[in-house]
């Protein structure tokens, strides 16, 4: 799978050691009847298994970059290679069938089932009806819908997000190497799009795809993204993880777009379990007062649920709040806002205290430790 | 005599006439909806705004024309368009069944054209998405997402058809028709009065034959996930 | 004959990448009204084929006193005259009605009118036309009585149906800026359902225009006269003529009233 097009690839700083799943090479889009190129001479490698982000305003050529790779818009110039292989001049219809593509509406088709919906490319693959019922309840078993209630559903029966949900199930039907998605989750409401990104990355853990991704959000870019690339107008600005881009934004339009946020986002990079936290003792096993050491108290189960000393503060005025470890220090940073707290523990999966956070520590000590991760 | 004692006396006669009616719009209506469907499939987009100078453009330039022209037919009185045919097709059924077949064309057209291209953009995208061909993009998705909307506009002109269907006496056309023109011709005689409302009335009753077939076609081919 | 209804628009949320060329105004006029000429193109084929039509053949007597211009502008006018009274009748009363029906109030006898006046498109014109000849007379008044009666439930239908689209936003708004409804109904819902009630002339007159063809049948004159004197001379040239007239008549008026409702659809944006 090794290809010789590395080379011609401007920017992969993180790209070695795997190979290039997608890659576009001087990729330019002038639609008819316009002068000013769409996407203008672009390099783009997407290593195999990556989510590549395409962010940029509107009109900057991401959708198109995007819609190109599947070819539903046809470069004008340019090649364009999927595992190694020229699929520039192939048919575009069959090469679709091997794509998996998502949109932001969803896009379902309103007179098919849900699993009907779901078998559209196995069965223009030819898969025998077993097979392609089998892949749709295992599907509906991954996106987290219960294959008997949804299998005989029709789209519109749906929520938002199921269908969304759907959408991605269906594009992952044939098990294709790569996906493209759209904006999937632009038109859902924050809650849900924040639960169907989490469920997306969980999914993406077992399948592995590799899979470019437009989004106009940042927060969603920062989340979901092994790298992003941001565009302005045509161009392709900068691309790389989404810690250099929101550390060094390589010119002025990156870092305007990034915006001045971009501290704040940069704390739902750093995850808590990669955080050196400060001990915790639990009332069970500390008899004394550890004058360094935060103290709480727990219930039957062994969760906290309250201090009984803290370092240097009183334990008594400060609600005890939490976070899982699962979680960032953006995470944390939201519940001690919320909980009024400037301390809050770090629980593990069955709710037990591994350690603490002090507000203290995202002023002084993040940006040291941060460098472990 | 009253009415109820001309139906009874003329049965036969109205019965004859009511299928025959039937019979003429069925048929005007069947190969009317069968051209403008496949015109109107013919030149879809599937796009509703094609590029400047591609085939689609051009398809969308005779689809435009083509919805103009009939809808100019369609104002065109049907007793002009019989006399403008009868030379060439002669007095009686094909006149009748050629005129009606021409006044069908439109809208079911423009049903069709409106169907064809007002399925959700969402939908074809994610159809090319997946790796669905134009044909069958065509066949599979829009035409049934299109046929609730088609239906209807087949309906709508065969209620039509079935009003006009009756100037066609005039040519010698079959149907009800006849019984108005008997009964004007003779007005003042014994039941002339009776047969124009008959005439008149029994197209309704043809009307809800229809409306009833419909609605049966309506439930056995509208897809389930877009039944309303 | 239906309503020609206004064209389906798709949904056009297209990303914003299509250049935008700014055109001179009659470019920009030609692009948008271009149709409106191809109407009258085929009106002066269909008339210009049927002069050279007539010109190549050798008229008889009868034929030559049927479509002697006195004779056929004497019918036109006649025709004219009934198609305009009864459209006048049918917007009189059905827009009105129409108004009515969409009244708060009114909303639920709407779908049973609704239902009533689409079923009854299969009433055949025709015979309404012929029925009222023995309810009243032979003439004119009648004529014009029956074709009133024939249009009014299409116009009635149409009225409701182009009213139902107003916008309901729009009227809402002026409700919560406190308007009454009176007030929103002369200074919002009337004003914005002037291009309903000019459709609705266009679709009275193509239809009083149609229907009046077969007005001569009880013998209230009209272009019809000429259709059926070709048809009891067995003239086929006559016939020729009097379909290729009428055809244009209601053609043309029909394009009159379509450019009519474009410039009033213009002006209430």
């Amino acid at each position: 799978m090794s290809d010789t097009s590395d080379q011609t690839v401007v920017e992969t700083p993180h790209g070695a050691g795997k190979s290039d799943m997608i890659v576009l090479e001087g990729v330019e889009k002038i639609y008819p009847g316009s002068t000013q190129p769409a996407v203008s001479q672009l390099d783009l490698a997407i290593p195999q298994g990556d989510i590549v982000m395409l962010i940029g305003p509107s009109g900057c050529g991401k959708t198109t970059t995007l819609k190109m790779i599947n070819r539903l818009i046809e470069p004008t110039s340019g090649r364009i290679l999927l595992d190694g292989k020229d699929v520039t001049h192939v048919n575009g219809d069959q090469l679709r069938r091997e794509i998996g593509y998502v949109i932001q509406q969803g896009g379902l088709f309103p007179h098919f089932s849900i699993a009907d919906n779901i078998g559209v490319v196995p069965k223009m693959l030819g898969w025998d009806k077993q097979r392609i019922r089998e892949r749709a309840d295992e599907l509906l078993h991954l996106v987290g819908l219960e294959p008997s209630v949804f299998r005989d559903r029709y789209p519109r029966q749906l929520s938002g997000g199921q269908q969304q949900r759907i959408g991605v199930a269906r594009a992952l039907a044939a098990d294709p190497p790569v996906m493209l998605m759209d904006e999937p989750f632009g038109a859902i409401d924050p809650i849900t799009r924040d639960r169907l990104q989490d469920e997306f990355l969980e999914i993406q853990r077992t399948v592995g795809k590799t899979i470019a991704f437009v989004t106009h959000d940042l927060q969603e870019a920062v989340k979901l993204g092994d790298k992003i690339a941001v565009f302005a107008t045509g161009r392709l600005e900068q691309y790389d993880d989404p810690d250099t881009i929101l550390t060094r934004p390589a010119n002025e339009f990156v870092s305007d777009f990034v915006g001045g946020g971009a501290a704040v986002r940069r704390l739902s990079l750093v995850e808590l379990a990669h955080l050196e936290l400060h001990p915790i003792e639990t009332d069970e096993r500390a008899v004394g007062g550890h004058n360094g050491t935060a103290v709480a108290e727990v219930d039957g189960s062994g969760k906290p649920v309250s201090w009984r000393h803290l370092p240097g503060g009183d334990a008594a005025g400060m609600p005890l709040v939490t976070v899982p470890i699962s979680g960032s220090v953006y995470d944390a940073v939201d519940v001690m806002l919320d909980g009024c707290a400037s301390i809050v523990a770090v629980v593990d999966e069955e709710g037990r205290a591994q350690g603490v956070l002090h507000w203290n520590d995202l002023l002084g000590g993040l940006r040291t430790r941060e460098r472990h991760s | 005599m009253n009415y109820l004692d001309y139906l009874a006396s003329n049965s036969q006669q109205i019965l004859f006439l009511t299928q025959a009616h039937f019979l003429v719009v069925l048929i005007a209506v069947g190969v009317g909806s069968a051209i403008s469907i496949a015109l109107g499939l013919a030149l879809s987009t599937g796009e509703p705004d094609p590029p400047r100078l591609s085939f689609d453009w051009f398809a969308a330039g005779i689809r435009e024309g083509g919805l103009v022209f009939t809808a100019a037919l369609l104002t065109v009185p049907s007793l002009a368009l019989f006399a403008l045919f009868l030379p060439f097709t002669g007095l009686g059924v094909t006149t009748a069944v050629v005129v009606l077949t021409i006044y069908t064309l439109y809208t079911v057209l423009r049903n069709t054209v409106a169907g064809l291209t007002t399925v959700d953009r969402a939908v074809l995208e994610s159809a090319r998405g997946l790796g669905y061909s134009r044909i069958r993009r065509l066949l599979t998705i829009q035409l049934p997402l299109a046929w609730p909307v088609i239906l209807n506009g087949i309906r709508v002109t065969t209620l039509i058809s079935i009003s006009i269907a009756v100037v066609g006496a005039v040519v010698q056309g079959p149907g009800l028709g006849i019984l108005l023109i008997n009964g004007i011709s003779r007005i003042g005689a014994a039941n002339s009065f009776y047969q124009v409302l008959t005439g008149t009335l029994f197209c309704l009753v043809v009307a809800a034959v229809f409306e009833i077939f419909f609605a049966i076609v309506q439930r056995l081919t509208v897809p389930r996930g877009i039944r309303v | 004959m239906s309503a020609p209804a206004a064209p389906v628009v798709g949904p056009t949320d297209v990303e914003p990448e299509e250049e935008e060329k700014t055109q001179s105004t009659f470019a920009r006029l030609w692009f948008q009204h271009y149709d409106l000429v191809i109407l009258p193109a085929i009106i002066v084929l269909v008339l210009g084929f049927l002069l050279i039509y007539v010109s190549t053949r050798e008229l008889d007597t009868i034929e030559q006193r049927v479509l002697a211009p006195a004779n056929v502008f004497g019918l036109l006018r006649q025709h004219l005259l009934l198609a305009a009274l009864s459209t006048i009748l049918v917007l009189i009363i059905a827009v009105p009605v129409g108004i009515l029906l969409s009244r708060r109030a009114a909303r639920r006898v709407q779908g049973p009118v609704l239902a009533i006046g689409g079923f009854a498109q299969a009433l055949p014109p025709f015979g309404v036309l012929l029925l009222m000849a023995f309810a009243f007379d032979f003439g004119v008044t009648t004529a014009v009585i029956g074709l009133t009666l024939a249009a009014l439930l299409p116009v009635l239908r149409n009225t409701v149906i182009g009213l139902q689209q107003v916008d309901q936003s729009l009227i809402e708004a002026a409700r919560g800026m406190g308007m009454s409804s009176r007030q929103t109904l002369f200074r919002v819902e009337l004003p914005l359902a002037v291009p309903v009630i000019v459709a609705g002339l266009r679709v009275a007159l193509v239809l009083n225009v149609g229907t009046a063809t077969l007005a001569s049948y009880i013998g209230a004159g009209g272009l019809g006269e000429l259709v059926q004197q070709a048809l009891r001379l067995n003239r086929i040239n006559v016939l020729l003529v009097a379909g290729g007239i009428i055809a244009a008549v209601a053609l043309l008026i029909d394009w009159l009233a379509g450019v009519a409702e474009r410039v009033v659809v213009a002006r209430s944006g």
